[in-house]
């Protein structure tokens, strides 16, 4: 335990560089995760709408592109998470 | 296979009206086997290139001398305190001189006829006055903001595409061109500073503030976040919520725009070469130089448009929320 311990502190530095490596992943693959599955609900919801309603296909085109900058977004605020913890922290 | 066979034809259409009409089969048959020959030796020569280049030159090893975010540091150029010149200043001013040049130059030279640039243009103003002004603001409103928000439109999309032409500003490093030492050329763009996109936001934040306190009076502006119909401990509990998220609004406008034009720029970089120059392996760079092209088109295509388009409905919907009578 106490061998453990001293080493665990000896390595400080690694395990620091080891939990910015881990933060830098976690932000960008999590966000990703969630951003991907929020653009693919949006662009299949919007094919059904229009599939629904042709005749609305230039404004439901519209709020599909809003929806999609505005998901896609989610994935940056993650990514700018895990790029503040990796070089900035 | 009948998408390339149509794509075939088509081009074969476009290309050559007139095939001899005794042999139509072989006429639809050859552009087909052409283009798909062509794309096989392309893929060929990128496969071929990826092993050759990885047998003469291997792994060089891990290179810790370069450091990738130096490309987004900001060098002072001329030092004037607070006002100083650095990267960031000049795309600031490459993307303001290039929207006002553009849009005066436009407006100067309209025709009735209009030319291709004219024609864009008209596109742009449309999409900025009915979908983005239009759609969310009534018409008296949509007539005060309109040169604001398609302001905001312009500029930050020209700052955009700014950013994606290589321009001599890396003063980092240097490059030799008969003896001239010029700074070596990279991408930057003033919006891939979050200073840019926050001070943007926080126009938005006042105008649509003042606008809102403008039209309902400061008390009448703040009892106008709680939604009507709700009351008591309900309502203190919401009016804190609206207003974080007004506050939460000034983040997410500033950091959508800034982490989208910095993570294009980034992928961009290392997929152009980066990513090779770090880890060392040379064949790594031409692996992924398609890819890095096919970023490129998408960021310059699609993306820089899109940011400035959410930006400035985004603006509009802020606004029109401010002033609207029931929330």
């Amino acid at each position: 335990m106490h061998i453990a311990l001293i080493t665990l502190l000896a390595a400080t530095e690694e395990v620091a560089k080891a939990g910015k490596s881990i933060g830098l992943g976690v932000g960008g693959g999590l966000g990703a995760v969630g951003a991907g599955v929020g653009i693919g609900i949006i662009f299949g919801k919007a094919i059904e709408a229009i599939t629904r309603q042709p005749e609305m296909r230039d404004e439901i085109t519209q709020l599909q592109w809003l929806g999609f900058a505005l998901t896609e977004a989610c994935f940056f605020y993650g990514l700018v998470a895990g790029l503040l913890a990796a070089f900035i922290v | 296979m009948s998408a390339t066979e149509t794509g075939g034809q088509a081009s074969q259409g476009a290309v050559a009206p007139l095939p001899a009409p005794g042999a139509p089969g072989a006429g639809a048959e050859a552009p087909k086997s052409h283009t798909k020959r062509t794309l096989l030796i392309l893929a060929g020569i990128w496969i071929a290139g990826i092993v050759v280049l990885f047998l003469i030159f291997g792994s060089g090893g891990r290179n810790n001398a370069y450091q990738p975010q130096n490309e987004f540091k900001l060098d002072t150029w001329i030092n004037l305190g607070i006002l100083s010149i650095n990267k960031a200043v000049l795309y600031l001013f490459l993307a303001a001189i290039a929207t006002c040049v553009t849009m005066i130059y436009v407006a100067r030279r309209m025709q009735a006829r209009p030319n291709k640039v004219q024609t864009a243009v008209e596109v742009l103003y449309q999409l900025m006055r009915d979908n983005i002004t239009g759609a969310n603001l009534d018409e008296k409103m949509a007539k005060r903001w309109f040169p604001f928000i398609g302001t905001l439109f312009l500029f930050i999309m020209f700052s955009n595409l700014v950013g994606y032409i290589p321009l001599p500003t890396n003063t980092e490093h240097k490059i030799d061109i008969f003896g001239l030492h010029i700074p070596s050329f990279s991408l930057y763009a003033a919006t891939a500073n979050l200073s840019i996109p926050l001070v943007l936001a926080l126009m938005v934040f006042i105008s649509y503030t003042v606008e809102g306190v403008r039209a309902k009076g400061p008390i009448g502006y703040l009892k106008g976040l709680v939604p009507g119909g709700v009351t008591g401990g309900m309502a203190v509990f919401i009016f804190g919520l609206e207003l974080l998220s007004n506050v939460m609004r000034l983040m997410s406008l500033s950091i959508r725009l800034f982490a989208n034009i910095l993570a294009g720029h980034l992928i961009i970089l290392f997929m152009a070469g980066a990513l090779a120059v770090i880890l060392g392996i040379s064949a790594l760079a031409w692996f992924t130089i398609p890819f890095g092209i096919a970023l490129f088109a998408f960021e310059v295509g699609l993306v820089a448009a899109l940011q400035a388009f959410i930006f400035a409905t985004l603006t509009a919907i802020y606004l029109g929320g401010a002033v609207a009578e029931d929330h």
